[in-house]
């Protein structure tokens, strides 16, 4: 290469420097990498209800849009109850079916609700709600949340509405003519939530748990609440009076969210449930399926399966019945006789002698310990479950991990793919001496909510 | 440019979920509404005779299902005389949904009156010992006799001395009433007779003397 040849070859060198490297500096070596295709996805936080063997009631598919589901099956529905009769219960299992671990689980009574039946368009002035399924009574005054999707809006209720009411009648809230803040769909979901609360207007008649005199007759062609005249509804009496409890029985743990037996509000006397995390549901109704032998050592009492309906704790007074013939055993062990407990044939009972004569097959078994305490409880009621454990008090359920013990400082609630199942069950009680009859024809219809948090 | 904007964006987005203050948590909410509990009813009829039924939802609110207004058994102008029987026929009929666990029957009083009309009263006392006969019998919907109730019997009752008295004074009050046993069931009747006589042997100061009384049934479940 001639030196003329190089000159301008280095000439052109530095000029295609310079020409990178920008004005006045030089360019300098560089390289490059890209990540690309990042991405954030969140995760879910899902729920499915199922009672008993049936369907599964999902909240990803909830008419409101917003992971809520207000319209899930009704847990129970019993008619032509009696005072003292066996309780009667549902199984509910509630599984996360999202991909997060829920840090809490919760159970509380359900505020006064409703749905919307009626679309409201964004913009339009409101007067009112066109719903169906009102659950309990809406107050003049209470404060009315409207919700879809990500879209709420409050306004406060200007009148009474009582079931089967459907209209609500609404004005803004603070006080003011209404327009609507969205489109609101039918479905949407009404709740009033200054309902069950103690300082709600005449407390007792703003519960989502109320009372109506029955319609129908419990068999055909017999009196019905409605023919009357002793059956008043105001204060929702039956609600105050009848019994509710929820069991849990996950992975054959119990535990006494609420009810007889429950550490979360103890009756007194307490009752030895609260030791083995059962609730105490009198066995009723049960029958021997062997003989008891007179004068024989006695250190089991033969069941029929089909017939257990309850469960008994150790030392609890278990009373054999024949006729006029009454033996009085202890109980040995604590036991759930309660739904799924099939294969039960024996009640365990502290060794002891008949002293009467022999009780044949079919003589009637009671758990009397546990009838006591529930035909005394006045605090396990419908009424204030509704009060002590609505959404601003809910009963949180931190994991079992033994019969009657929970661990409260669980990091975890309810894990993603993880289920818990509960018997929900009501009992109404017979307590001594006091005469019912204000009690009869009367239905009481509320509700239980199960809510999960990320 | 881009690569700074995305660095920036994702900065502010590690901001967002990570900083302190209040941000949304994911939550979820399942209800079931609509359960119910409904209690049934223990109501019953009375029938005397061939009267009409007397409801025990017919009388005041309160204390409620209770109706002392029923028909008399026996009428205080019917005239009787010793030896001479009357009898009342009384259905008592479960129109309630429940079953009644108990029945049971009771006299709150027995008070000793003057015969309507009698000129000369002879100043005795039907309800006192020497006095009225009374017995209940149970029987069948033909009104064939199944169980002597009172005086306690084989099937059939008998007249006995001083029955109304007894009566009256064992069994006065609802816990201390005359128990018949279980039943009847929803939808189902039981069929009483009652019978009174003076004695054959009755004093003449039972003459234009009267017994009042009522008799009390009483279901539970």
């Amino acid at each position: 290469m001639t030196e003329l040849k190089k000159l301008l070859l280095g000439l052109m060198l530095l000029g295609a420097v310079t020409y990178f490297g920008g004005g006045g500096t030089w360019a300098s070596f560089s390289a490059e990498t890209s990540n690309g295709g990042n991405g954030i996805s969140s995760g879910t936080l899902t729920m499915s209800d199922q009672i008993n063997t049936g369907g599964l009631c999902l909240t990803t598919n909830a008419a409101s849009a917003n992971n809520v589901n207000p319209a899930c099956g009704a847990a129970l529905t019993l008619t032509n109850v009696a005072p003292g009769i066996a309780a009667s219960t549902a199984k509910i299992t509630i599984q996360n079916t999202g991909s997060i671990d829920a840090s809490k689980f919760a159970v509380w009574a359900s505020s006064t609700n409703a749905t919307l039946n009626a679309a409201i368009t964004s913009g339009n002035s409101v007067t009112s709600l066109t719903v169906s399924g009102l659950e309990g009574t809406v107050a003049s005054g209470d404060t009315i949340v409207l919700s879809y999707g990500a879209n709420t809006q409050t306004f406060l209720a200007t009148a009474v509405a009582t079931p089967p009411a459907t209209t609500i009648s609404v004005q803004a809230s603070p006080p003011g003519p209404a327009t609507a803040n969205a489109n609101y769909p039918i479905g949407a979901t009404v709740t009033d939530t200054t309902s069950d609360t103690n300082s709600g207007s005449t407390a007792a008649n703003n519960t989502d748990c109320y009372d109506r005199q029955t319609t129908s007759p419990g068999t055909v062609g017999a009196t019905k609440g409605t023919d009357l005249n002793f059956n008043p509804i105001l204060g929702n009496p039956f609600c105050a009076r009848a019994l509710l409890f929820v069991q849990e029985t996950t992975g054959g743990l119990n535990y006494c969210w609420y009810g007889s037996g429950s550490p979360i509000d103890p009756i007194a006397p307490a009752v030895g449930e609260a030791v083995s995390g059962l609730c105490a549901i009198p066995i009723i109704g049960v029958t021997t399926s062997g003989v008891l032998t007179f004068p024989g050592n006695i250190t089991s009492i033969p069941i029929t399966p089909t017939t257990l309906n309850g469960s008994v704790s150790a030392g609890d007074q278990i009373v054999v019945t024949s006729g006029a013939h009454t033996e009085t055993f202890t109980a040995g062990a604590a036991a759930n006789f309660l739904i799924g407990s099939t294969g039960v044939t024996s009640i365990p009972v502290t060794s002891q002698a008949v002293t009467t004569p022999t009780f044949p097959a079919g003589s009637t078994v009671v758990d009397l310990t546990a009838a006591n305490a529930m035909n005394s409880d006045t605090t396990s009621t419908l009424a204030n479950f509704d009060t002590a454990h609505h959404s601003t008090g809910p009963i949180q359920l931190p994991p079992v991990t033994a019969s009657g013990t929970a661990n409260a400082t669980a990091s975890v609630q309810l894990a993603h793919n993880a289920s818990r199942t509960f018997l929900v069950g009501l009992y109404m009680p017979a307590p001594s001496g006091i005469n019912q009859n204000f009690l009869q024809g009367l239905v009481s219809t509320f509700g239980i909510t199960w809510h999960i948090d990320q | 440019m881009k690569k700074v904007l995305a660095s920036l964006l994702v900065l502010g987005g590690l901001s967002f979920l990570t900083a302190g203050g209040t941000f949304a948590l994911l939550n979820s909410e399942e209800s079931n509404p609509g359960a119910s509990i409904a209690s049934g009813t223990l109501t019953f009829s009375n029938v005397v005779n061939a009267g009409t039924a007397c409801f025990s939802y017919g009388g005041p609110a309160s204390p409620g299902n209770v109706n002392n207004t029923c028909q008399a058994l026996f009428v205080a102008t019917t005239q009787n005389y010793p030896n001479v029987q009357a009898t009342a026929q009384v259905k008592i009929a479960n129109n309630g949904s429940l079953d009644a666990s108990d029945l049971s029957v009771y006299m709150p009083s027995c008070t000793n009156t003057v015969t309507p009309g009698a000129p000369t009263p002879g100043g005795g006392n039907p309800c006192a010992a020497g006095g009225a006969q009374l017995y209940l019998q149970e029987t069948d919907s033909s009104f064939a006799a199944t169980k002597c109730w009172f005086p306690a019997g084989p099937t059939t009752c008998t007249f006995a001395a001083n029955a109304l008295s007894v009566f009256a004074t064992n069994f006065a009050t609802s816990a201390g009433a005359l128990d018949l046993g279980s039943g009847p069931a929803h939808a189902q009747t039981r069929y009483f007779v009652v019978g009174m006589e003076l004695p054959s042997t009755a004093s003449n100061t039972l003459q234009g003397q009267a017994a009042q009384f009522g008799l009390t049934w009483h279901l539970t479940n």
